[in-house]
């Protein structure tokens, strides 16, 4: 392979010099810019998505895996999924979720006494979603977290997180097209974990 | 972008593009001579009525024969009420006025004759004998000059007047000022604050400010933001009023007054329309009674202060611009304002420098420093762009300059947290705001008036008494028309907001359509009605001060700033040698011209070369 040498002249040119014939280009540039944006449908090559306007729902822009406010997902009884397992608030690097357990009675799972996320702690990192077994926090919301006039406004607790949610089309205890039925071990991106 | 407008237009159009060549095509054909014009005796008189003032130097008539034959021209005498204070200058004997020439004459009036001591006329004494005359004052006089062309009689009124200074000064210029300040500058001003945030996100494939919008009636208007003009003023009133600690408070108080005011009263010197005569707004006048109304007789000229050392005027003014930057930078007792502050007044020293040197170049040329007259100069020869085109764009540099605006902004150093008005908020901020659009607005208004023909259309398209010829009219008309109505289907197309406002301008241009249709079949379009002459002249100044403010706000957002040792290097090093060079240079040419005689220098105020000889006239 040979390598090239291309020689650039610092020397500045006569045209260089009096900046007109630059200047003129640089005018030119955005000169066409603006009446290509004023002049032309659709408002030219502005693509800026027009959160705000009345037709314009931002949620039809955001990806699937966009991370908003959580919610709290249902069984078919209208009772909360979440099994106070506290993976998610164990998986929290900003600890900002708070449960309390409480039995449910009879032969079933442990439900949330209280489910508390202070969303101002929260860094919207998503691993309380990846880490619940059993599908009960999610944030496919699609919203952000509004903005609140005090801060406790902004901690919101199990009624307000599950008002946003709805029953999960997932079976409860493992039966079903979920990942758990397949035994992680087998997948080879888990190999290396150690833990 | 030139090929984006003809997509849309053709688009638009479709089949029916070529429907809006019709008009050029029928305005060719009757470019045809009139085969009736060789026996027609047309002779022109200037100006239609002649006003006196007590202090006014003889007036010139011209009588121009703008017929195809040679017609006599005898009887010339002065005749009605007070024929006695009126004389004609220089014996006159019947003669011959040749296929355009002119021919022409002064009229003088014996003020004393109409002061309350002197013997008045028959019919006046008996009118007024009762009535007590101040010794000093003049009475109203009035007679008629007859005299007789080619078997015609012509008659031109005489009026003497002695009109109060209220009334020749204090009142047009109020009205002036109310006109050029609330009817232009200020809305202009505060157009371009918005126009400045709209623009730049247009040039960068941003939305821009959009979202301000009143609901009436149930109708939402929006118009692609423009009523954020209104919020941010409301912004800037609601915003603290901050005042430092130590900070000196009456000068603190006074810096932005002392900033916007310059910035406003130079203005007065800008001739934003040639001028209007009172009482003959609806008639067809010439050019010869413009002119007598711009010298304040029986009108008043369209400039604020018609001074005769208007662009002096305008550099003493400009140098206290720089008063208010340096007041508020140094009363803000705030080191990085001092700064600021330093930097505005050093910018605006050395840009001083090359503005007053540039337009020396345009003044040799032109002979005068009164804008007035400097547009009538460029009228006569060719507009200053064309004459001194470096000039313009070392004019239009330093000027920009002046203005402290990017990419000359380091007095402001928006990057930097420096500048003279850091400490300032609310609307004394707001006060250097709009001082600051003021000046691009008024950069935008000296550039016409020096470079760009001021109130005047192109080519002589358009005079005193309307456009040159039938087909100029139809031409512009058509040209016009087109124009506006293809901007308009842009716009419309352009987004759903503006569909109402596109669709006025496309009625615009059709109108216009129309009326070069209208011209093509009644010729009309050369005798027009003397305030739609004035408002064409209003509008076609308006036109080019915004598209150069558009273009200033151009510059200002694609430029990069300077570093400041460029920003010095290029006034003292650039500017100033080239603009000294364009003087020399200038001066050798106009030396050599006018050493051959290819051009006569400007004849001096006061020096009327009252000849009788037939003399090249205006006519074609």
């Amino acid at each position: 392979m040979t390598i090239t040498v291309k020689k650039v002249s610092l020397q500045r040119t006569a045209a260089d010099q009096i900046f007109l014939p630059a200047i003129l280009r640089g005018l030119v540039t955005t000169a066409r810019h603006f009446f290509k944006n004023t002049l032309t449908k659709g408002m030219g090559d502005v693509d800026t998505i027009r959160y705000g306007e009345p037709d314009v729902h931002v949620e039809d822009y955001y990806p699937e895996r966009f991370r908003g406010v959580h919610r709290l997902m249902h069984r078919d009884d209208g009772s909360v999924r979440c099994v106070a397992c506290m993976c998610c608030s164990t998986v929290c690097p900003a600890r900002c979720i708070y449960i309390h357990a409480e039995d449910r009675g009879g032969d079933e799972e442990k439900a949330p006494k209280s489910f508390v996320i202070d969303e101002l702690k929260c860094v919207v990192c998503g691993f309380c979603v990846e880490a619940c077994p059993c599908d009960a926090i999610r944030m496919d919301t699609k919203r952000h977290m509004h903005p609140t006039e005090t801060r406790a406004d902004a901690v919101l607790g199990k009624i307000d997180l599950m008002k946003r949610g709805t029953t999960s089309v997932a079976q409860q205890g493992g039966v079903g097209a979920d990942y758990r039925s397949t035994d992680p071990k087998a997948d080879p991106r888990f190999e290396h974990d150690r833990r | 972008m030139i090929i984006t407008l003809l997509a849309n237009l053709r688009r638009a159009f479709g089949p029916w593009a070529a429907l809006l060549l019709l008009p050029s095509l029928l305005t060719l054909s009757a470019c045809a001579p009139d085969p009736n014009a060789a026996a027609e005796v047309r002779v022109q008189v200037e100006p239609g009525e002649l006003v006196f003032h007590p202090d006014t130097p003889p007036v010139r008539v011209t009588i121009i024969n703008e017929g195809q034959r040679p017609v006599p021209a005898q009887g010339f005498r002065i005749s009605g009420n007070d024929w006695a204070a009126f004389s004609i200058v220089e014996p006159l004997n019947p003669r011959m006025v040749m296929p355009g020439r002119s021919m022409s004459f002064t009229i003088a009036a014996d003020a004393p004759t109409f002061k309350g001591t002197a013997v008045p006329s028959v019919v006046q004494a008996e009118r007024e004998a009762a009535e007590e005359l101040d010794p000093e004052a003049y009475r109203e006089g009035q007679a008629v000059l007859e005299f007789n062309v080619a078997g015609k009689e012509h008659a031109v009124p005489l009026r003497f007047e002695d009109p109060s200074w209220i009334i020749t000064t204090l009142l047009p210029g109020v009205l002036k000022v109310m006109l050029l300040v609330m009817g232009f500058i200020m809305p202009l001003a505060s157009l371009l604050l918005w126009q400045e945030r709209k623009q730049s996100a247009m040039m960068q494939d941003r939305v821009g400010p959009n979202m301000a919008r009143i609901t009436l009636g149930g109708i939402t208007i929006r118009l692609w933001g423009l009523l954020h003009i209104a919020t941010d003023g409301l912004k800037m009133f609601f915003k603290e009023d901050f005042i430092p600690r130590r900070a000196h408070r009456a000068l603190y108080t006074l810096a932005p007054v002392m900033a916007l005011m310059p910035a406003l009263v130079v203005f007065a010197i800008v001739p934003f329309g040639d001028a209007l005569c009172y009482e003959h707004l609806f008639d067809v006048v010439r050019q010869a009674d413009v002119d007598q109304c711009a010298a304040g007789r029986g009108g008043t000229p369209l400039q604020v202060a018609h001074i005769d050392i208007g662009l002096l005027f305008y550099f003493a003014i400009a140098s206290l611009a720089t008063w208010g930057a340096t007041l508020a930078g140094w009363a803000s007792y705030n080191k990085w304002a001092i700064l600021g502050a330093l930097r505005a007044s050093a910018q605006m020293v050395s840009y001083e420098v090359a503005i007053g040197l540039t337009i020396v170049g345009a003044l040799l040329v032109y002979g005068t420093l009164e804008p007035h007259a400097l547009v009538h100069a460029q009228l006569e020869s060719s507009w200053g762009i064309l004459l001194q085109p470096v000039a313009f764009i070392l004019f239009f540099t330093a000027a920009i300059a002046e203005t402290k605006r990017a990419p000359f902004d380091l007095p402001e150093g928006e990057s930097e947290i420096l500048g003279y008005f850091v400490e300032y908020s609310g609307m004394r901020f707001g006060l250097f705001f709009l001082a600051e659009f003021i000046e691009v607005v008024f950069v935008s208004a000296l550039v016409t008036t020096l470079f760009l023909g001021g109130w005047a259309l192109p080519l002589d398209m358009f005079g005193a008494s309307g456009f040159a010829a039938p087909w100029v009219a139809q031409l512009f008309f058509t040209v016009a028309g087109a124009g506006i109505a293809a901007t308009g289907i842009a716009v419309w197309r352009a987004s759903k907001h503006a569909q109402f406002v596109g669709a006025s301008m496309l009625a615009i241009g059709v109108l216009h359509v129309c009326v070069a249709i209208y011209s093509l079949f009644t010729g009309w379009g050369t005798e027009l009605p003397h305030l739609m002459v004035v408002v064409v002249g209003m509008l076609t100044w308006g036109i080019k001060v915004f598209a150069l403010c558009w273009l200033q706000l151009l510059i200002r957002w694609t430029l990069p700033r300077f570093r400041y040792d460029q920003l010095m290097s290029l006034g003292w090093k650039g500017l100033l040698p080239l603009s000294l060079a364009n003087i020399a240079i200038t001066a050798i040419v106009v030396y050599a011209l006018s050493a051959a005689g290819t051009i006569t220098p400007a004849p001096a105020p006061g020096e009327d070369p009252a000849t009788i000889a037939n003399q090249p006239g205006a006519a074609p």
